[in-house]
Formats: C-alpha cells, structure tokens, sequence
C-alpha cells in the first residue's frame, strides 16, 4: 500500500517532540530558530492534511469456508 | 405361519437401528429440560433431556465441540439428531447433531456461565487492554454493509476526520454465518503483513435481545478478539446492550457511534490543538529572543546615551552659532552700504556732474599749467560728452586774448 506524502501520525508525533523540546526551556536561540521553523512547518502542514481529505471505504470480499453446521 | 428368524442380540440390534435411522433423523427437533449435564475428558457430552409433563426421560451423546453454548442442568433446549440403541447397555441414546437453547432465561443463564468462565480465565483482564493509535491510518471495519451502524459508522469517522482508510469486510451480525464470517474477518485482518494491517479493528452491530446477539456472544468469537493482533473496539447496539465480545475488546463502545468517537479523534479537537502548539513555539521562541535581547538593550540604551550627549552639545553649539552670525550679518551689510556711499560720492562722475571737468593732453590728465604747451591739443571731458580744444595762453603769455 502507497504511503502518503504526510504520515500525520508522524508529523504530530514530530510536532509534540518539538513542543517538548521548548518546554524543556534550556534552548539556544540558533537551534530554537531552526526548531521553531520546522514546527511551524508541520502544524500548517498538518492543519492542511486536516481539510483536505475524506476517508476512503475500501470493501474487502473473503470467500467464506462455510463449515459444516 | 413359518417360525420367525432367529437373530442374536446384536444382530437384532443393528436392525432396530437401521430402522430408526431411517425414521427419525433429522425430522423432529425434540424440546426437553437438560438435566446430569456430564463433559467427559473434556470432548464428550453426554445429558438426560426430560419431559416435566409426561415423565420422560431422552439419554442424548453429543461431542463437546458442537456445543454452541454453554450448557447447564434446568436448561431448556431443543434437539436434533439420530436416535440409537448402544449395545452394551441396551438403552436408546440420541446422537445429537444440534443444540439450541429455547427461551430468553436459558440464554441468560448461558451468557452468564460463559462469561465467568471466560472472567476467571482473564480474558477481560483490563491490564491487558491496548491503547488504540491515535491517528489510525487505517481502520479494519467487521459489520455487515445493510446494517444502519455501518453508515453511522462511516458517517461519524468522515465528520471528525479525514484521510483514514476503511477496510470493511462485510459480514452477518446474526444468523447461521455470522460466527464463522466474524471469525474469518479476524484471521483475515491478523494475517495481513504488519505494514499493510490496520491500525484498529472495529466490530460493530445495532443492538438487539440476546438471541440477537449470539455471534457477539459467541465463545469462539470472543477468544478472536482477544487473540486478535490489532487492538480491537467493539461497539453493539444500544447503551444498555452487552456482549462478551464487549468486554474482551480492548475498548469497549458503548454504540456504533461510540465507536467512531473512540477510533478517531475529532478534526477540531486536533485543529485546536495543533493552533495551541503554535502558540507556544511563538511564546518561546519570543522568550527566547527575548532573553537574549536584554544585555543587547542594556548595551544599545547606554550607547544611545552617550550619543544623545554628544548630540546636544553640538545643537548647543551650532545654536549659539547661528545666533551669532544673525546678529553679525546686519553688521556686515550696514557697513557695506556705508562704504558704497562714501565710494559713490568721490568717484569722477559724481565730480563731473556738479560742473567740474577733466583736461587730458598727450601726457595724461592735467594737473598743472606747467606741463601745458601753447598751440598744442588738449580733450576735455565734461559730465555728458568731451570735446577737443587749443592751448592758446598759458598764464597770461602766448596768442591774444580773445576774450
């Protein structure tokens, strides 16, 4: 099965590692940038995987062993 | 009239059976009470069905593993099966083929045995309970395609989120296919790659009394889900339905609807969540600049005064400049004006003007008779024009006197 171009499970997981790296607060501003950059990124990323799509039914056929009764 | 055949008992027997075979099987299903309900060495079953009004007593055998339900003494069921007489005893046993339980009581009475069992062997143990991924890509969907829960289901997930994945294998939720159709749709999801398997499972169906729910109840269903490899929500019917299936899953949804709300989380909940996150990045990174920028300010404000200083002082200067020089100029163009005056009154024009005029001979300007030679020219410049003359005397000597 294809990948998606955004993994949002992984995107948020990202995100929150983010989070967690600014709340541990002991950040140097060059890194902070980058960090900051890259968060921003994903959130917009993930707002637009957000409204941008509909879940898709894939109907899956078992032929059925019927046993014996 | 010939003397009867002579047989021996087992041949006797065999005959008997034949005969009942041919008469009884599979025509009557026979209703009784259960009572001296045996398992032996776990496979054979053997019980009296009894007959309250009329006394009687059927010896019926069956196997255990065509039990569909647990079975207890006082049980009302109905039978199917072939009756025979088993020739070491000599008595007439049916061999059961089915077993059904008649009666919302015996039902209960069933459900309930079956679920302690299935309590005392841990597979409701809620230590066990897996949590459920929460972003699913993909959601194996096990209900039937007519049932109304399939389409809230699908409702609810696309209203509160996008992008998932549905795998729905479609399946009876009641009747004679329903146990082994659930059961495949299990062993279909688990032996998918792991890469390619969905994230959740979800078993769903409306509700219904408890004949209804026999899948759901179902022994061999319920150890599915518990062995299932992907985490599994079950969500039947109403708020007040149960089934064993309920509790063996890892989340228990208390409606089909209920199971969406739990398998994928809300598009605005995210949503807000993910505007928050920003926020924060800003808050610290703005603290973050901020901390930084307090010794650069401190270093800034006391350099802008320093200049702010230097900066007055020259106003100062430049000011007591200027006033200096507005006072000086007047100075400067009176005394300009003053001496153009004075210029003005001695220059020659001026002179020649008021009737004075100047003689010029060969030599230059004339300032003294001595330099005057009598016959020769002399110019003489008036104020308006010249004109040019002969020197006839010079005091008093030379040509007469004309005048």
């Amino acid at each position: 099965m294809a990948k998606k171009p955004l993994h949002f499970a992984k995107a948020f997981e990202e995100l929150e590692a983010i989070t967690e790296w600014f709340e541990r607060g002991d950040a140097d501003l060059e890194e902070g940038l980058k960090k900051f950059e890259r968060g921003l990124e994903l959130a917009s990323a993930c707002r637009e995987k957000l409204t941008e799509v509909e879940t898709k039914v894939k109907e899956i056929r078992l032929k059925y062993t019927v046993t014996p009764a | 009239m010939p003397d009867p055949a002579v047989l021996s008992v087992g041949q006797y027997l065999e005959l008997v059976n034949d005969r009942l075979r041919e008469a009884a099987a599979f025509e009557f299903s026979i209703e009784g009470e259960v009572s001296d309900f045996r398992v032996a060495q776990g496979k054979w079953v053997s019980f009296d069905l009894k007959d309250e009004l009329a006394q009687a007593v059927l010896k019926c055998f069956m196997t255990a593993w065509q039990l569909p339900h647990k079975v207890e003494d006082g049980m009302r069921v109905r039978v199917t099966g072939a009756p025979k007489v088993y020739e070491r005893f000599g008595t007439l046993k049916l061999n059961v083929q089915s077993l059904e339980l008649v009666g919302e009581g015996a039902l209960r009475r069933a459900y309930e045995a079956l679920k302690k069992k299935l309590v005392d062997e841990g597979l409701f143990d809620p230590s066990r309970k897996r949590q459920l991924p929460r972003f699913p890509e993909r959601i194996g969907l096990i209900t039937s395609r007519d049932a109304a829960a399939y389409g809230d289901f699908l409702r609810i997930v696309n209203n509160r989120w996008g992008g998932a994945e549905v795998m729905h294998v479609s399946v009876h939720v009641q009747g004679k296919e329903a146990v082994h159709e659930i059961i495949e749709a299990f062993q279909y999801f688990n032996a998918l790659a792991p890469e390619d398997r969905p994230d959740a499972l979800v078993l769903i169906r409306g509700g219904g009394g408890l004949e209804d729910l026999h899948a759901f109840n179902d022994e061999a269903v319920a150890r599915a889900v518990y062995g299932s490899a992907v985490p599994v929500v079950c969500g039947v019917g109403h708020e007040r339905d149960e089934s064993l299936c309920d509790f063996v899953a890892d989340v228990r949804a208390s409606t089909p609807s209920n199971a969406a709300e739990r398998v994928v989380p809300s598009r605005e909940d995210v949503g807000y969540e993910i505007a928050m996150t920003e926020r924060l990045f800003e808050d610290r990174m703005r603290e973050m600049i901020d901390r930084m920028r307090r010794p650069i300010e401190r270093l800034s404000a006391s350099a802008e005064l320093l200049v702010q200083g230097k900066a007055l002082r020259f106003s100062q200067v430049t000011g007591s400049f200027e006033a200096s020089f507005s006072r000086f100029l007047p100075r400067v163009s009176e005394r300009l004006l003053a001496s153009e005056r004075v210029l003005r009154s001695v220059s020659p024009e001026r002179v020649l003007e008021r009737g004075y005029a100047i003689v010029r001979s060969g030599k230059g300007i004339v300032r003294d008779t001595g330099a005057l030679d009598i016959g020769s020219d002399i110019s003489v410049q008036l104020a308006e024009g010249s004109f040019e003359a002969e020197v006839q005397r010079v005091e008093g000597k030379g040509k007469t006197k004309l005048f």
